[in-house]
């Protein structure tokens, strides 16, 4: 039980990384990224490309992120510039269908250039012994990876100008104007940064299971799972969700089967909806 | 006459194709406190928010001292130094007073020195300092508006009923407050329905009726006149 349980929290923290970048982009502009699954993948298939041509995995990674980042910020300057013009339902509506369009095209392309081609990290070292439990290296260093991004966004999120400028602005996008913060600049950066974040779980998830090129809808029916349950636009809140989620998710598939998880897991994500609307630690009404 | 900080003119603007505001032109000097006085539904909102870009115009002109605001956008307004005050507030709910406080000197980065004045000017808000906005009475969250905008230094003030949901002895702080902050030399444009309020801080003020300006003056003409006092004023 306790090795399931370990098992669920170094999934946990992936999904929670997971769950940040989309929450964070909806909380901004009430832009639904349904193909933040796919900028992981697409991420992930620049790293694996370089590393076929023997670059070393410290050029591949920075070299992927720096890619994926790109990807995001000429999307925001471009797809999204009608989207953040429109209002209310219509805003969400547009932004939703383009970014699925988005992800439509990217797991296309790969498909179809790429359609063998898988990320995965070996990371050499015996397994560590934590409460008893052998865990394998990589999950360790992948929840590391994810540990030390979700403390720095916390810290740019509470103590950075920047950081407070975004909170302003998914709490209160009038209040943030006034007091002369431009809310198109912080979404954009936030945006890209947000597709950096969705390259960087790609690259922890690599250290424990590959990347396959058809992975992307599934990374984002998970990312939009962890983020209804911890809250639309709240940091903190995804990765409690997704922690929970990654403990439920392998206590489900070690007790009852792996088939039936992905159905608990949208089950639980209901059953926020219904009992708690705002999420886990989520603001908004 | 001291040089004009805001001069509007002919500014008209509304919501979906429908003008609200019509060809409204009035000037606030340096140093000077003018009130926009008028009933709900005056049009006295629409023309705040045209002036301060919330809205956008449709016909005539912002200038801020030499520069043009007509078309910019809110942020930019703000980092000119005009400094607005919502009727609704605006506050950052989840945040502590000290981070709406320091996010109102966004456009500055250096604060201390202003947290202090702020401090000074309202020290319910020192008292209250990591508490959320979105906890605090509306008296309190009227304080940390006003203290919020006066972080950012502005060169103007511009206030929308600051009296909203407030009661009358809280009002009545409200606009000592707003005293207090005049006879420093800050410049103020306020709107506001509670009439004798406005009319005891102003200057000078205009009278703003269907979208239009009826009637300026000084302060204490307007106050005497009969159909204001007749008006907004209660006086039958």
């Amino acid at each position: 039980m306790t090795a399931v349980v370990l098992d669920g929290i170094v999934l946990g923290l992936q999904l929670g990384l997971l769950g940040v970048g989309l929450t964070l982009v909806y909380g901004l502009g009430g832009v639904l990224n349904l193909a933040h699954g796919q900028f992981a993948v697409l991420g992930a298939i620049v790293i694996a490309r370089m590393l076929d041509a023997s670059f070393s995995l410290w050029v591949a990674i920075p070299v992927g992120l720096v890619c994926i980042g790109l990807v995001g910020l000429l999307i925001d300057l471009t797809l999204m510039r009608p989207v953040y013009k429109l209002r209310g339902e219509e805003r969400v509506l547009l932004g939703l269908l383009l970014m699925l369009g988005v992800g439509t095209i990217i797991d296309g392309l790969l498909e179809w250039r790429y359609p063998i081609e898988a990320l995965s990290i070996r990371i050499s070292g015996d397994p560590v012994p934590i409460l008893g439990v052998s865990m394998r290296i990589g999950g360790l260093v992948g929840s590391g990876i994810a540990l030390v991004a979700g403390a720095a966004l916390f810290v740019f999120f509470r103590f950075s100008t920047f950081g407070r400028a975004t909170r302003s602005v998914i709490q209160d996008e009038e209040g943030a104007r006034l007091c002369g913060i431009n809310p198109a600049t912080v979404r954009t950066t936030i945006f890209a940064l947000s597709a950096v974040l969705a390259g960087l779980v790609a690259i922890a998830r690599a250290m424990t299971a590959p990347i396959v090129v058809t992975g992307g809808v599934r990374l984002t029916i998970l990312a939009l799972i962890v983020a209804v349950v911890g809250g639309l636009g709240s940091v903190s809140g995804a990765f409690l969700a997704g922690i929970l989620l990654g403990v439920v998710s392998t206590v489900s598939a070690f007790y009852i089967g792996s088939y039936i998880t992905s159905i608990i897991l949208l089950a639980t994500a209901a059953i926020t909806i219904v009992f708690r609307p705002s999420g886990l630690l989520g603001h908004r009404p | 006459m001291a040089e004009d900080l805001l001069t509007v003119s002919a500014l008209s603007a509304g919501y979906l194709g429908e003008d609200v505001l019509s060809e409204v032109t009035l000037d606030v000097a340096s140093g000077e406190a003018v009130a926009v006085i008028g009933s709900n539904g005056a049009g006295k909102t629409t023309l705040l928010r045209a002036i301060c870009g919330l809205l956008p115009t449709t016909a005539g002109s912002v200038h801020f001292g030499q520069t043009k605001l007509t078309g910019l956008g809110a942020h930019s307004i703000a980092r000119a130094g005009i400094a607005f005050v919502p009727a609704e507030r605006h506050l950052f709910p989840t945040m502590s007073v000290r981070d709406n406080l320091s996010l109102g000197a966004y456009p500055k980065r250096h604060q201390h020195a202003k947290l202090e004045f702020v401090f000074e000017l309202f020290p319910r808000l020192e008292e209250r300092g990591g508490q959320h906005a979105g906890t605090m009475s509306g008296g309190e969250q009227q304080m940390l508006a006003v203290g919020r905008a006066l972080m950012s230094e502005p060169r103007l003030l511009v206030l929308d009923e600051p009296t909203t949901g407030l009661s009358p002895l809280l009002a009545t702080e409200a606009y000592s407050a707003l005293a207090k902050l005049r006879a420093d030399g800050l410049t103020i444009l306020v709107a506001e329905q509670q009439v004798p309020l406005a009319l005891s801080l102003a200057d000078r003020g205009y009278v703003l009726d269907h979208g239009k300006i009826q009637l300026s003056g000084q302060a204490a003409e307007l106050a005497d006149d009969p159909g204001v006092r007749k008006a907004y004023m209660g006086v039958t």
